[in-house]
């Protein structure tokens, strides 16, 4: 045995809302039975960019906001590997906004943790894009991630989770890694968790959230319909959480990789073995 | 002026053309290419070097476009010093490119579109005016065959037989189908009857081309050239972002990579493009970015961090004239700054700097095993014109090429170890690593401070330790640095120093300067961070140093200067109009300094 670094207790408050997400990723990692060796967890920067300290697994701390075109690199790069991402709502809806837009686009397989505790943490306490409610708001309205994830037709895997429902929260965190694991595109979780120091939500979203999952008439597959439950809901000033939507279609990886071959299966890609294909890309030049 | 009007016979002696510079000059849309892609053909049958660029407006249609090529025995790397034909078609290509004629220039213009404009053109010069425009929607029904149409008048100047026109033509353009070829060769046809009436019959031409030896060679820009570097060690992963003028970089590994089993990404933005290139290199995939200056100061943030967190990546910058949006179709070198102190904090880096298409090759090759080997940003500074324009070099050297993947460690070796340290301070400073997916090989990689296991820390010890550990690495790597280009008088105590596209001006100034008695001795540096002693003992060795520079500032000098050189003996020559030195322009401006000082 090779002795590695040893993942290290959480440093976040306690009561944290990130607690409960450390926990689902270890319990449904573990019921999937995937190899620490094979799993990349990769965060953005915030109180929530330091679940990979915490984790046995291949880590990796990106920029703040950069997470997911580093996830989708690494992905494309060696579709063997579990590429999990994971950061705040900071990092996911306003510095790295527009690469989770294209990552729900491109439906690359990485499974996205966004853990939304509606505040800035690390930072101590700023307002964040899911601050306030949209029902109260006249203007500057809160983001709301779900109804985005359905308005953007490359989306093929989303659910919302909150940290008081363990349970539920496990249930969506391994469909989710089962969507990414067999190739099936970019898995889109966001978790409610609450940041108890600089903005105690438990008890509002405790009284607000509506769990889908438990309605049995509810169609995760109909576009069109979780739309129009997801808007009644937020009209309501209830939040949905449960599976919202899931569908098959062909990954990124899939349209990019015709081979079995993968750019980080580095012995493929010696030059020695390539040099009849080299010189005749080189011939092509010839004057 | 010369004016050959029709049946005005031609009868001089033809004038033998070793080093011809030929412009094809109208409106975007005109098609100027099709005759300097044509001639360049000719040219290389005479066995001479190829040298083309495009002067096309930052518009998408319309606008002034002109397509220059020389032909030379020697491959100058520039244009020279003027234009010696010039084939305009219309008022405005007089108008821009006129300036740039010699005296015993020949001007072919295009009357379709109005009279030639009076007093531009030296007296001195041949003009031959034919419609043809008007002659090609009149005879042919298709404005564009003027093109062809032209260059069957151009072959008759070079004294071209009908037949080789004939040939270059139909070879050029293999895949034109029935009508579309049959119009372009019976235009071809109109050329040679202008001709005649101009007197310029077979056996009697204005130019006569050397009978070289055709020789084989590569025909290729520094864009392409460097994609191509890459592919050869054995890049796979790229992701960019479009921007005049590195958009080929992204296009040529689009269409390349796939072959390869690699993958080339277009992103949301150049943070994405640099982002998804860093998740492909820590998989262990050898990675490319690239843009031009105003996506590469996007990228700062995530250079800086490849510089922390130790990750390989390898970025193109195609530098072009700024600042902000600048001018994107425009020469300048003025990231020099950015690229080896932009991003914030001290980390290690390299910054390599081709100065030709076959440079570009082994230089793109070259810093693709650099990364790996150092862990850190390895950038490659092109500039608008190395980017883009095309020359001729000779093969590159594919069997030289290796894959070299540095301290990577494999599943054997990591479970040999008692223990595994990602950050592991070494006397190199440069750690082993392993990539995810290697058993017993976890790690955490962040651009936080860390210890040596990669976890955060703060201490102030191992902060010092990591910082200078990281910084070691720029001495182990400079053995593996390429060396300066020098030539010149090495005794001389004037110096020429210079980079890029200014490479190949400055060698051609030099020779034109020797010829006049001037003696210099002349280095051009590849390596522009670190510096290498080279450079500084070459300052040293002269009294003065002429900085031969497209930046306002003065970016070179100051990178000279910051690494150590005597400031007080550094000239700056610099240019930042957009354009590249003239060769004679050069010659020129460093003939006044001497003068002056
Ligand atoms: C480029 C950049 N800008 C700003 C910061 C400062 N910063 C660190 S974390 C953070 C926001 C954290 O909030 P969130 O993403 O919601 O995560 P949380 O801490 O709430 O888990 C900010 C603004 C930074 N690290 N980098
Ligand atoms: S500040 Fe908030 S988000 Fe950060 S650890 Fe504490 S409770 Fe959690």
């Amino acid at each position: 045995m090779t002795t590695t670094y040893t993942p290290t207790n959480p440093v976040w408050c306690s009561g944290c809302g990130h607690y409960g997400v450390k926990g689902a990723m270890e319990r449904s990692l573990a019921q999937l039975g995937i190899a620490p060796h094979e799993t990349m967890l990769l965060t953005g920067i915030g109180c929530s960019g330091s679940v990979q300290n915490n984790i046995n697994a291949y880590g990796y701390h990106s920029m703040h906001g950069r997470v997911l075109p580093t996830a989708t690199g690494a992905a494309l790069a060696n579709p063997e590997l579990t590429v999990i991402a994971a950061g705040g709502d900071g990092d996911g809806y306003a510095i790295g906004g527009g690469h989770l837009v294209h990552a729900l686009k491109r439906n690359a397989s990485v499974l996205y943790i966004l853990m939304n505790n509606a505040v800035y943490g690390l930072t101590k306490g700023q307002n964040s894009p899911t601050s306030g409610t949209a029902v109260d708001a006249v203007a500057d309205a809160p983001i709301d991630g779900v109804s985005m994830g359905l308005a953007i037709p490359g989306t093929t895997f989303l659910a919302r989770g909150f940290t008081r429902d363990a349970d539920q929260l496990n249930d969506l965190m391994t469909k989710a890694l089962e969507h990414v694991r067999a190739k099936k595109g970019f898995a889109f979780l966001e978790v409610l968790s609450p940041c108890v120091t600089y903005n105690d939500t438990f008890p509002d979203w405790d009284a607000r959230v509506h769990n889908v999952d438990a309605d049995p008439d509810y169609a995760p597959n109909d576009r069109g319909a979780a739309f129009v439950k997801t808007m009644n809901l937020n009209s309501e000033g209830k939040i949905p959480t449960g599976l919202i939507y899931h569908e098959d279609r062909p990954c990124f990886e899939a349209e990019l990789l015709k081979n079995d071959t993968s750019p980080a299966q580095l012995s493929a890609h010696d030059p020695k073995n390539h040099l009849d294909k080299l010189q005749a890309v080189m011939e092509r030049y010839h004057m | 002026m010369n004016i050959m009007t029709d049946m005005k016979k031609f009868t001089s002696e033809p004038r033998l053309c070793d080093d011809l510079t030929v412009c094809v000059a109208g409106q975007g849309g005109d098609g100027s290419l099709t005759i300097v892609t044509l001639l360049s053909d000719v040219l290389a049958h005479h066995g001479l070097n190829l040298y083309r660029t495009s002067n096309i407006a930052s518009r998408i249609k319309g606008g002034h476009a002109s397509a220059l090529v020389r032909g030379s025995f020697e491959q100058h790397g520039g244009l020279g010093s003027a234009i010696n034909i010039l084939v305009a078609f219309d008022d405005e290509a007089i108008r821009l490119r006129g300036p740039y004629l010699t005296d015993d220039a020949i001007v072919i213009y295009d009357t379709s579109r109005g009279p030639l404009p009076e007093g531009i053109v030296p007296e001195t010069v041949t003009l031959l005016e034919v419609p043809f425009s008007r002659y090609s929607v009149r005879e042919l029904a298709r404005d564009l065959f003027k093109n062809s149409f032209g260059f069957g008048l151009l072959s008759r100047v070079l004294g071209l037989a009908d037949i080789e026109a004939d040939q270059y033509l139909t070879n050029r353009f293999k895949k034109l189908k029935g009508r579309a070829m049959e119009g372009n060769r019976q235009a071809l046809k109109l050329g040679f009857e202008v001709a005649d009436e101009f007197g310029l019959t077979v056996g009697h031409q204005m130019l006569q081309l050397p009978k070289g030896e055709k020789k084989d060679h590569l025909f290729i820009t520094g864009n392409e050239a460097t994609a191509f570097g890459f592919l050869a060690a054995g890049g796979r992963f790229y992701a960019g972002y479009p921007i005049t003028p590195a958009t080929e970089v992204m296009d040529w590994l689009g269409k390349n990579l796939p072959q390869f089993d690699g993958v080339m990404v277009q992103a949301e933005d150049e943070l994405s493009a640099i982002n998804m290139a860093i998740g492909a290199s820590l998989t262990g995939a050898r990675a490319m970015t690239g843009s031009s200056s105003p996506g590469i100061a996007l990228m700062g943030e995530s250079i800086s961090h490849c510089g922390s967190a130790e990750i390989p990546m390898v970025i193109v910058n195609s530098q072009r004239a700024g600042p902000s949006t600048g001018m994107p179709t425009k020469v300048e070198q003025s990231d020099l700054g950015m690229m080896i102190s932009g991003g914030n904090g001290d980390f290690p880096r390299i910054v390599l700097a081709p100065g030709n298409s076959h440079e570009c090759f082994e230089i793109g090759a070259l810093a693709t095993n650099l990364a790996q080997i150092a862990q850190c940003p390895v950038f490659i500074a092109l500039d608008r014109a190395l980017s883009q324009d095309t020359m001729t070099v000779p093969y590159f050297d594919l069997d030289s090429v290796e894959m070299d993947t540095g301290k990577m460690l494999d599943a054997a070796e990591v479970a040999e170890l008692d223990e595994y340290k990602r950050y592991k301070i070494t006397k190199d400073g440069i750690s082993p690593w392993a990539i995810p997916g290697t058993p017993e090989g976890m790690s955490l990689v962040t651009g936080n401070e860390r210890n040596e296991w990669g976890q955060v820390s703060t201490d102030l010890a191992n902060r010092v330790a990591m910082m200078d550990k990281r910084s070691r690495k720029l001495e182990t790597i400079k053995p593996m640095l390429p060396k300066a280009i020098v030539y010149g008088d090495t005794a001389s105590k004037v110096g020429i120093i210079g980079v890029g596209v200014v490479g190949g001006i400055i060698s051609e100034t030099h020779n034109l300067l020797e010829q006049e008695g001037y003696k210099f001795q002349v280095h051009r540096p590849r390596v522009l961070f670190p510096l290498l002693q080279e450079t500084l003992d070459f300052i040293a060795s002269c009294d003065r140093v002429y900085v031969v520079e497209h930046s306002e500032s003065g970016q070179l000098e100051r990178v000279l200067s910051g690494a150590g050189a005597d400031p007080s003996k550094l000239h700056g020559i610099r240019k930042y109009d957009g354009t590249p030195f003239w060769s004679d322009e050069l010659t020129n401006r460093i003939k006044d300094a001497e003068a002056a000082k």
